[in-house]
This record gives C-alpha cells, structure tokens and sequence, in this order.
C-alpha cells in the first residue's frame, strides 16, 4: 500500500486520525475486558491481577520482536510475538492462578493485585538490555514501515485488526459459555459446593476460566505493543486495572456486547476530555476531576452496568417489542 | 557574629529515604548494629500502616467494603497536618523547652485526623451510600472512582510537586536570646519589594557559642529579624517513637470503643448482620457513618506521621501507603482489630528488614529495589498458607 499510504492520511484527516487511535484503544481495551469477563464475570472469580497479565503479554511480544525482527518475515514475527505473548501471560496465569485460586473474594482480588504490582515492578527493575526496565521497551514495526507518511496507514490497518480479533475473541467467549465445559464453569460459579456434587470438577473449570482470561489478557498485550511501539511498566498499572474493571462492570458483568459499549464509552468519554482545546478554560483544567466524577456518577446511577446484564441484542428485542405491543400490556425489559 | 550566607533551600530533613541501604561495612562484625536502625524503621513504618490499616478492617468489617478512598483520606489528613505546621507558628507561644514543637504536633495532629474524619463521612453520604445496596463490586468501584476523584482534586487544589514536609521549629525572639548563644539558630529572611513580591535573602546564622551582644541584635534588628529558630527539632528517630507510642495509646482505645461502648456493639452487631441489627432498632446509617469517621480520623493521624517521617507531601502520596495497609489488614485477617494492627507491624517490618536480610546473606545488591514486591510477595505467600489471614475467622461452607 506504499503508494496510497499518504493519500490514505490525507483522506483521513486529522479527525480521522483521532478516531482511529480511539478504535485500536477500544478493541484492545474490549479485548481486556472481555477476558476479565471470563474470570469476573462468569467465573465470579474476583480478580484484581489483570494488569499483570496485560503487561506480560506486551513484554513478552515485545521481548520476542526484539529478538526475530529481521531475521524472518513480518507478519510472521507478528503472529509469533502473539502466540508467545499468550503462553508467557497463560503461564503466569498458571503460577498466580494455581495457589491462590482456593482463596475466597476479597482476597483472592488482593492476591491477585500483588500479583499485578510485582509483575510491573519487577519489569521496571529489570536490566535494560533485557526489557528496558524503567525507560520502557522500542518493539520495532514488523508488519510495515511507519513513516510520517504511512502512519495513518498503519493505524487503520491496527483498526481492522482489532476489530477482527475482538470480534473472533467475542465469538469465541459465546461459543465456550453455551458449551457443557462453558455451562460447567457458570454452574461452579454459582454455587462452587453444588457444582462438585454434580460431578464437575470445580477447580479444573475455575482454573481453565483464570487461564483463558489470563491468556486473552496476553493477546491484548500484544496487540497493544505492536500498536504503539514503545511500552513502558508504568502504562501498566493499578489505574489500568480500574479501568478494565470498571468496563466490565459498567458493560453488565457476563455481557459480551455491553463490554465492547463499555469500552467506547469510557475511552471516549475519557480521550474526548483529554483533547479538550485550552479556550474552553476550567473545564479543560479539570478534566480529570471531571472524569473521575463521570465514574463515580455512572457508578451510582448505573451500578449493574449501563444497559444491565443484557446484551445488545436484548435491548433492540425488547426495544422492538415494546413498539409494537400495544400500549398498555407492558412486557419488554424490566 | 556570623552572618553566614547558605543555600536557599535547606532540607528540613536529612534527607533519609525509606530503604537507604547504610553504608554496608564488611564482615558480620556489625551485623546487628547494622540490622537495628532497619528494624526501628521497620516499626516506625509499621506503626503508620497499622494506622492506616485500622481504618480499612473497620470499614470492612462492617459494610464488607475495600474502601480503596482510604489512602486519599490519609493523603487528606496529611495536607491538612502539612498546612498547620507551615502555617500555625505555634512554637511562638512561649513555652519552655520541647513543647513548643510537641503542642504544634498535637494541633496538627488533631485538625488532620478530623478533617480525614469529616471527609470520610462526607464521601459516605455522598458516594457510597446511594451503591451500598447496588451489590459489592459497585461499591468497590465506586471507592476507587472516588479515589481516583480525591486525587484529582488534590492535584488541581494544591498542585501535582511534591512539597516538603515543614519542621516544626522553636522559634525565639532575637531579644530572648541569651548573652550566649547555647543553639544554633537561624532564619530566612524575608524582604518585600515595592511590587508586593516577596525576595528570599540568604539565611541568617547564629551559631551555638556566639555572644550575641547589643551589636548582633541590632544587626539583627536592622535585617528585619525578630525571630529566629533552632536548627535543631526533632529527629526522625523521635518521630517515629512518638508514632509507635501514639499507636499504643490509641489500639487500647480504639479496642475499648468496639468492646464496651453503645457505639462499639452497634458496630458489631451490624458486622455481624445489618438486616437484623437494623430490626432491632439499629440506626443503621448512624452507625456506618460513626465507623467511616473513626477510621479516617485515624488515618489522619497516620498521614501525618507519615508525611512527617518521610518529609514529604504531595497528591498521590495516599497510593502506596494506602495499598500496602489494605495488604496489612488482609494478612492480619481483614475485619479484626488487633488484626490490622499485628498486620501492619510484621508489614512494616518485613519490607525494611527482609531487603536487608537477603542483601546481606544472600548477596542480592538490589534488594531494596525490590522491597514493594517482596512485600506483595509475603502477603501471597502468607494468603497461600492462611487464607484468611492471620486473626481472620474461616467461614464454614453450609451446604
């Protein structure tokens, strides 16, 4: 595309531009959150530790591009980096997952934070040469060159990219939950003792739940490293957990569509405000205030998410439903 | 006489960080010699997340709430201390000896522990107490949206630079001086111009031994120079003795508050079950609220301790503090008292005495690099072997 790669900027504009950061934000975010879902909210597990697993995908996607680029293809680089990224985070997901997933609630979340911050410390103590400690790590472009001129390109073709992903990953959730494995995990999630005398094997379905959410959390890594081309271990942190989790939550916990709304909503809500132009005075210099009010806000008004725990398809059904019942029979969505 | 010109900014403290290793001398000669100051450390930086912790385990352990604002409360507190003691001059009150910088202490001390307290029940009434029936986890993140809230405003109120921690000095008046000096004493001065704006001068010096005679005074005088303070005030060491004893006076009290108390066995009969405590006559928002204003209060305490022990004050100062007394109270077994404290003392000194340990015998030169991530990792491994912490009671599974 080396030849339409400035006109394609061009055709795009600055606006363009904006959106398009925004899109790859939202599919890696949706990619987050869709694999905390798994753990959070089919699985009722309460992690906190998602951030790590995050982190461990980038690096180890980044590690490994450092490594072959150059040495073979592209895009082959591209889908080995990922792959890598989802064994590294699945194998941390088994050394966190292993011990700590018989402990109940609020402290397996705790545990698991500990996790998330040991992860990121000890990428920011790690030697230089090796992951680029606290400095942060360059993983060169595999997949094209990105010059002045072709950035754009190499946004939209991030985009499609993330689009596809979460759509497969989307798919993929769906499926699993409607399987007896899927529905074995619903069932130990809800009621861990019943579930075993059923005959399924609680910690097996617990642990195969934490090892998907951790290994998705990997790809989502990857994917984010590619984009942006330099990681540092503070873009990790505790903050970036909150927000995963807040999309889950606000996306209606077990909603598939709701936390790909979720995700717009909120990276919307909060890179719209980060661009604000000065002249809009107080309200630019606040704008992080007013986006942790926004939270908090939504939080107190829409605490079972913004459209519950529904999918998309629900709402336009019982939406279509209530239009054409006639009125005064009620029905529709609670 | 010395009118001796120094930098501007002379650090209020020795500038001491958390986990500076000590020059290392070779050999296990001074090996314990070298342990101590760790371990006072340890317990100094232990004391402040019991305080802080206290705080977490009684919310908890009421609401079932990881009120993850504490920190900000503690960040809170802290600006609060840290604006009395710039601002109060206290130690012009003519006292003999310490007390000066004691009674400023306790001033500080107490404005920061009520308005952490007030704070604390305002962002109950506002934020969580509208989720409070939404379920757990809207809670949980109603916390942290508030969290993240506080921050920010701090940041926008008092800016994101951090700010040192202002010594509370005894201040004299140049014509109280004695014949000779037995102190150091100095001052900044202070001249304005004519547009108002205010020039910092190098610092006036008297050094211990000097005469100060008429001749001084007037030179003094003439300077614009009525008061000066002693270099000397109080040292880390004292502070954190002080901080441990506050925290032996007020575990007993607090204990006495839950156990004996008419508020104390609301408390706990809310803990044990709000719906039925709320049938028997309880005023259940009374309650909550009376738990979220003793908690901060504490916390406020603790903030300043903290910022006074560590010399600085800025808006996300609540963070870390905030996070590793929550993991205080968890491995004290999160909801008991002693709990949180015990928690927050083997806490404390794990994290200075651990690096230590493993740079020392274990030959691990960045250890101190690592001591936040030691100290999640203890906690793992204390969960792992205790799943509900230390004084925590095991639920038993009904089937």
């Amino acid at each position: 595309m080396g030849g339409g790669a400035p006109l394609l900027a061009i055709a795009l504009g600055p606006e363009g531009y904006w959106w398009a950061n925004l899109l790859v934000l939202v599919s890696v975010y949706s990619l987050l959150g869709l694999s905390l879902n798994l753990i959070n909210g089919y699985g009722r597990m309460f992690s906190l530790g998602h951030h790590g697993f995050w982190a461990l995908g980038a690096y180890g996607a980044g590690w490994l591009t450092v490594a072959l680029a150059g040495t073979l293809p592209g895009p082959l680089v591209f889908v080995l980096s990922c792959l890598f990224a989802m064994g590294v985070a699945a194998a941390g997901g088994l050394v966190i997952g292993l011990p700590c997933l018989r402990l109940r609630g609020d402290y397996l979340a705790i545990a698991t934070l500990g996790f998330g911050e040991i992860v990121r410390i000890a990428i920011q103590n790690s030697p230089r040469e090796l992951l680029g400690g606290a400095e942060g790590l360059t993983v060169p472009r595999v997949l094209m060159e990105v010059g002045p001129e072709t950035r754009a390109a190499y946004r939209l073709l991030f985009v499609g990219l993330g689009l596809v992903l979460v759509v497969l990953v989307a798919a993929a959730i769906r499926n699993y939950v409607r399987s007896a494995r899927g529905r074995a995990m619903l069932a130990t999630a809800q009621d861990e003792v019943a579930a075993g005398l059923l005959g399924i094997d609680p910690t097996r379905s617990k642990v195969a739940a934490f090892l998907m959410g951790s290994t998705l959390a990997g790809l989502a890594g990857a994917v984010y490293a590619h984009y942006q081309g330099n990681i540092t271990p503070l873009e990790f942190g505790f903050m970036e957990m909150v927000k995963i989790f807040l999309i889950v939550v606000l996306g209606g916990l077990g909603s598939i569509s709701g936390c790909v709304l979720a995700a717009f909503v909120l990276l919307f809500v909060e890179q719209w405000l980060g661009r604000l132009p000065d002249s809009v005075g107080w309200v630019k210099e606040w704008w992080q205030v007013e986006y942790a009010l926004v939270l908090v806000l939504l939080m107190i008004f829409r605490p079972r998410g913004l459209l519950g725990p529904r999918e998309l398809t629900d709402v336009w059904r019982a939406w279509r439903g209530r239009r054409a019942a006639a009125p005064g029979r009620g029905g529709g969505a609670p | 006489m010395s009118l001796v010109a120094a930098p501007l900014l002379a650090a209020p403290f020795p500038a001491a960080g958390a986990g500076v290793p000590l020059a290392t001398a070779p050999g296990a000669v001074g090996f314990f010699e070298d342990l101590l100051p760790f371990l006072l450390n340890g317990f100094g930086l232990g004391a402040i997340f019991a305080f802080i912790a206290l705080g977490y385990t009684m919310v908890y352990g009421i609401i079932k709430l990881i009120n993850f604002a504490h920190g900000e409360f503690f960040m809170f507190g802290a600006y609060v201390g840290y604006f009395c003691l710039r601002d109060l001059e206290l130690e012009r009150v003519a006292l003999p000896g310490p007390l000066p910088i004691v009674l400023d202490f306790l001033v500080a001390l107490t404005a920061a522990a009520f308005a952490a307290g007030l704070l604390a029940v305002l962002t109950e009434r506002l934020a969580y107490r509208p989720v409070r029936k939404a379920g757990r986890i809207a809670a949980l993140l109603t916390a942290v949206g508030v969290s993240l809230l506080l921050q920010n405003v701090a940041m926008r109120l008092w800016g994101a630079q951090a700010r040192a921690f202002p010594d509370p000095k005894a201040w004299s008046r140049v014509a109280d001086l004695p014949e000779v000096a037995r102190d150091d004493w100095h001052r900044d001065v202070a001249f304005h111009t004519d547009a108002g704006a205010e020039i910092l001068e190098p610092r006036v010096e008297v050094a211990a031994g000097t005469r100060v005679d008429p001749a001084l005074r007037e030179a003094l005088a003439a300077r614009g120079v009525d008061h000066v303070y002693r270099t000397v005030t109080l040292d880390r060491d004292a502070l954190q003795a002080f901080v441990l004893l506050a925290l032996l006076l007020w575990a007993p009290l607090l204990w006495w508050l839950v156990k004996r108390t008419r508020m104390g066995k609301a408390m706990r009969a809310v803990s044990e079950d709000p719906d039925a405590a709320r049938l028997m006559g309880i005023p259940l928002d009374r309650v909550v609220a009376a738990t979220f204003f003793l908690g901060a209060f504490v916390a406020g305490v603790g903030g300043v301790a903290y910022i006074a022990t560590y010399g600085k004050v800025f808006p996300l100062v609540g963070f870390l503090p905030g996070l590793k007394a929550f993991v205080a109270a968890v491995i004290g077994g999160i909801g008991s008292i002693p709990g949180a404290i015990l928690g927050g003392l083997i806490l404390g000194v794990t994290e200075m005495v651990l690096p230590f340990l493993l740079q020392r015998l274990a030959g691990w030169e960045e250890a101190f690099a690592w001591k936040d991530a030691i100290a999640f990792a203890f906690l793992i491994l204390v969960l792992v072997v205790r799943p509900t912490g230390l004084f925590g009671r095991a639920t038993r599974e009904k089937v």
